[in-house]
């Protein structure tokens, strides 16, 4: 009971000042605002990057100007979006300092220094920016070239330490370690000590993954609307190509998120049984099943995406009558995993259901049957692709036909193992279920890697059944890469109210109190009303950046097949 | 462009605006701010019982996991063939009342674990305020029982954790600023008290689901006992790395320094 007294003592002291108040929306919706869309566009800075870099060196290996041209064209859609992300976090510094100036101070008492290690590698990652993009045709050949991408490394190197350092504060809010009391100093608190918390790494490397996911999605956006609003075939050809690299980073990104999110899920738990119980089954617990909504919506729209784009690839004729079963399958498992399973009831809605569970779609709902879907649906989407990527070509290797006959064989096994770990985890203890989902991620990555590996040596010497039709793709196509993008970014704005939420009346979760008139978790429906709000705004604002980057700067595009040696691509204005 | 604008407009607001709806169709829970109970000497069952529920149903979060029949059993509706919980809270453990036994897995949830579920409840002595844990037990009481619970039984002031039903220290089992049982240095109690045999078994007692303890002392010395019990995670013993995480991180701080030296030496001398 001595916290009950240390809290007291705190909510005493809180009567000082400790929350100032914002016109109309209030102080929460004003800091929720400005951290949230600061945050979305701190993906996308930190995202591009990492396959710019990427795409520079595919350039530079592959001797294709098309990816150089293409990695700068990400650059250059960051570097107007970089003053962005600088202004909404200065706006969300501001109203930290002014709407709840004693949490603020308790911060900066902790983190002072990194704070100021922050914002001076937010200079050297300014400036190697702006040396990255300004430099682009100034050290385009040769030796310099290698130094050009060096410092598209460093880039990133700068700014996944940024991350890094901010990571450290929101997760010390939710993961303090335990030592750590209502009345401990903060002056006294050791800085590495708070910063490398239990859910610091796994933050670092979930928010890695998603950046790639979420940049991925909003170049994929961009690249549509510049299709849409194209005037040419070339042009077309251009952004059809980019929407289709866009889409293709961030879904590959995607299949690998899940598996940082379960660690992340893991380390909350082992901290604090009770804060994962309320993150998964407590007042959160609707939230999982919008969550598996929007992962439906993630997936069918990007295999729709894959099955129009097969449209203009000669060839894929062959492989379109099995989109149908493809289907199937991810309807069915979208709707298991959409499956609600231990919903927080009280004993009159127990009782009107009649038991704890519904009778038919509580076997459905438990985790055996979510992670069969899930992984299943992975390995259809991956099917997808795979289909896509084959689509026009015929494979000339006398081992062609064996080589198929394994690759399903793959598929059917990994399909194996995934259904019978899933029926075997009906009969088993939690604990051991637990473990079950190891090997089916397995399973599932391994024949991706294996099946993979042999596709790309199958397809050496492949007769090819046409070029791809750059450009040939119908409007809805780019709707539906719209559509990714808008959910894309509503569904990491939902994951940060979960992460954000589950310290429910905590600043710093049983360390520091929250005492406003805020302190209540507000419920699903006031969230999605901010989430939407913030999507709109950052939209909006992406809209705006990019809009202004283009009156500066001509399209960079070159026609395919126009590989020039000598940077003298066709450059088209709009 | 204007009409590829708008549709892109079109497309961008109706999806947000779908994903809100559903968002706002959906039950709506709201996380609140605990609030203080405040109950006078002469409470009545009634309110006590009526207060309970509210905590019960609310802040308390014990809807999260009882009542779904598979993290832990049902208290309101029957729990195979027992009745609710009021009507079976005074059979679960030998020489305990319902009050006291429903205290304990309140303040000590892990020293009796029903069969067939994980450790895994909070101690709720920690979260809730007194008021608000006896408000909850007569609220339990009444589902299937009689409520015993008086006014008398709720602290005039916060107090420790440890602060039996009993009124005499004996009964709640609980671990506070004075460690498990009370404080005392005896390796059983500590033992009995934290629950370690609801997962270990030591001298043919307790569970299989960790490793036995029968014979702890020719793996581990009493510094790595020492050090298993203050960081469960520092070390797993083989072929148990599945169930890595599922031994509570508080032991060490729920037992006195005089009491984690007593058990380190009682296990390690178990060769």
């Amino acid at each position: 009971m001595t916290e009950h007294w240390s809290l007291a003592l705190q909510v005493a002291a809180d009567t000082t000042r400790a929350y100032g108040e914002f016109p109309l929306i209030g102080a929460r919706a004003a800091v929720w605002i400005a951290a949230e869309v600061h945050l979305m566009f701190a993906a996308f800075v930190l995202g591009v990057p990492m396959f710019a870099v990427v795409a520079e060196a595919i350039g530079i290996f592959g001797k294709d100007p098309r990816y150089d041209r293409l990695a700068k064209e990400f650059t250059r859609l960051l570097l107007v979006a970089y003053s962005a992300t600088a202004i909404w976090g200065a706006v969300l510094v501001f109203f930290l300092a002014t709407l709840y100036p004693k949490f603020w101070a308790y911060l900066t008492a902790v983190f002072g220094p990194s704070m100021w290690a922050y914002a001076a590698l937010f200079f050297c990652e300014s400036f190697t920016l702006y040396l990255y993009y300004y430099g682009w045709d100034r050290w385009k050949y040769g030796g310099p070239k290698w130094g050009h991408w060096g410092l598209g490394l460093l880039l990133n190197l700068w700014g996944t330490i940024v991350m890094f350092i901010a990571n450290s504060w929101l997760t010390y809010m939710m993961t303090p370690p335990r030592d750590i009391t209502p009345t401990t100093d903060p002056a006294t608190i050791k800085l590495w000590h708070a910063i490398a918390n239990a859910t610091w790494m796994p933050i670092n490397v979930h928010r890695l993954i998603a950046n790639v996911v979420f940049g991925g999605a909003i170049v994929a956006a961009y690249a549509s609307y510049r299709f849409l609003a194209a005037k040419t075939d070339e042009e077309r050809a251009h952004y059809d190509w980019m929407g289709y690299v866009g889409n293709f980073i961030a879904i590959s990104a995607l299949i690998v998120l899940p598996f940082a999110g379960y660690w992340l899920g893991r380390e909350i738990y082992q901290y604090d049984q009770s804060m994962g119980i309320t993150m998964m089954g407590g007042f959160m617990s609707w939230l999982w099943v919008i969550q598996a909504f929007l992962i439906a919506v993630l997936f069918l729209t990007g295999n729709y995406y894959l099955w129009i784009g097969m449209g203009r690839i000669p060839g894929a004729e062959r492989f379109q009558p099995y989109t149908k079963y493809l289907l199937l399958v991810l309807v069915i498992g979208a709707i298991v995993w959409g499956t609600p399973h231990t919903m927080i009831a009280d004993s009159k809605e127990l009782a009107a259901m009649g038991g704890s569970h519904h009778p038919l779609l509580g076997a459905l709902g438990v985790m055996s049957a979510k992670n069969t879907a899930v992984n299943l649906m992975i390995l259809t989407t991956f099917l997808s692709f795979l289909l896509y990527r084959r689509a026009n070509t015929r494979p000339v290797v006398p081992w062609a036909k064996s080589g198929t006959i394994i690759q399903g064989a793959m598929f059917a096994l990994a399909a194996g193992v995934v259904l019978f770990y899933g029926i075997r985890g009906y009969f088993v203890e939690a604990i051991v279920r637990i473990g079950f989902s190891v090997y089916q991620v397995l399973a599932v990555l391994g024949c991706i890697v294996f099946v993979t590996v042999i596709d790309v040596l199958m397809a050496r010497g492949a007769q090819s059944l046409g070029a791809i039709q750059w450009g040939k793709m119908p409007p809805r196509s780019q709707y539906a890469l719209f559509i990714l993008a808008v959910t894309f970014t509503w569904l990491m704005g939902l994951m940060g109210f979960a992460r954000s939420g589950i310290r429910q009346y905590w600043h710093v979760w049983q360390v520091v109190q929250d005492t406003s008139k805020y302190a209540a978790t507000p419920a699903l429906g006031y969230a999605s009303k901010m989430i939407s709000l913030c999507v709109l705004i950052f939209l909006t604002l992406v809209a705006f950046v990019f809009w202004l980057g283009g009156l500066a700067e001509k399209s960079t595009f070159v026609a395919p097949g126009d590989h020039e040696g000598a940077g003298g691509g066709r450059h088209v204005g709009h | 462009m204007w009409a590829t604008n708008l549709k892109v407009v079109g497309i961008v607001l109706g999806t947000l605006a779908l994903y809100t709806l559903i968002a706002n169709k959906i039950p709506q829970v709201q996380s609140e701010v605990p609030q203080t109970l405040t109950l006078g000497a002469n409470v009545t069952p009634e309110q006590l019982v009526a207060a309970g529920e509210k905590v019960f149903n609310g802040i308390g979060g014990c809807t999260t996991c009882h009542g779904l029949g598979t993290r832990a059993p049902n208290l309101l509706t029957d729990e195979k063939g027992t009745g609710p919980i009021g009507a079976r809270c005074g059979k679960r453990e030998p020489a305990k009342s319902c009050k006291q036994y429903l205290y304990e897995s309140l303040d000590n949830p892990t020293a009796f674990v029903v069969p067939g579920y994980q450790p895994i409840m909070p101690v709720m002595t920690k979260q809730l305020s007194p008021p608000q844990v006896w408000s909850v037990i007569a609220f339990l009481e009444s589902e299937g029982g009689t409520v015993d619970v008086t006014a008398s039984d709720i602290p005039a002031t916060p107090s420790t954790s440890t602060t039996s039903p009993t009124g005499s220290g004996g009964g709640g089992g609980g671990a506070g600023s004075g460690g498990f049982a009370g404080g005392s240095t005896d390796p059983k109690a500590i033992i009995a008290a934290a629950g370690c045999l609801a997962c270990h078994k030591l001298d043919g007692q307790g569970q299989v689901i960790a490793p036995d303890l029968t014979h702890v002392g020719s793996r581990r010395d009493a510094e790595s006992i020492r050090k298993k019990i203050l960081d469960p995670a520092s070390s797993i013993a083989k072929g148990y790395e599945k169930l890595a995480g599922i031994m509570p991180k508080t032991f060490g701080t729920m037992m006195n320094a005089a009491q984690l030296e007593a058990l380190a030496q009682y296990l390690a001398a178990h060769k």
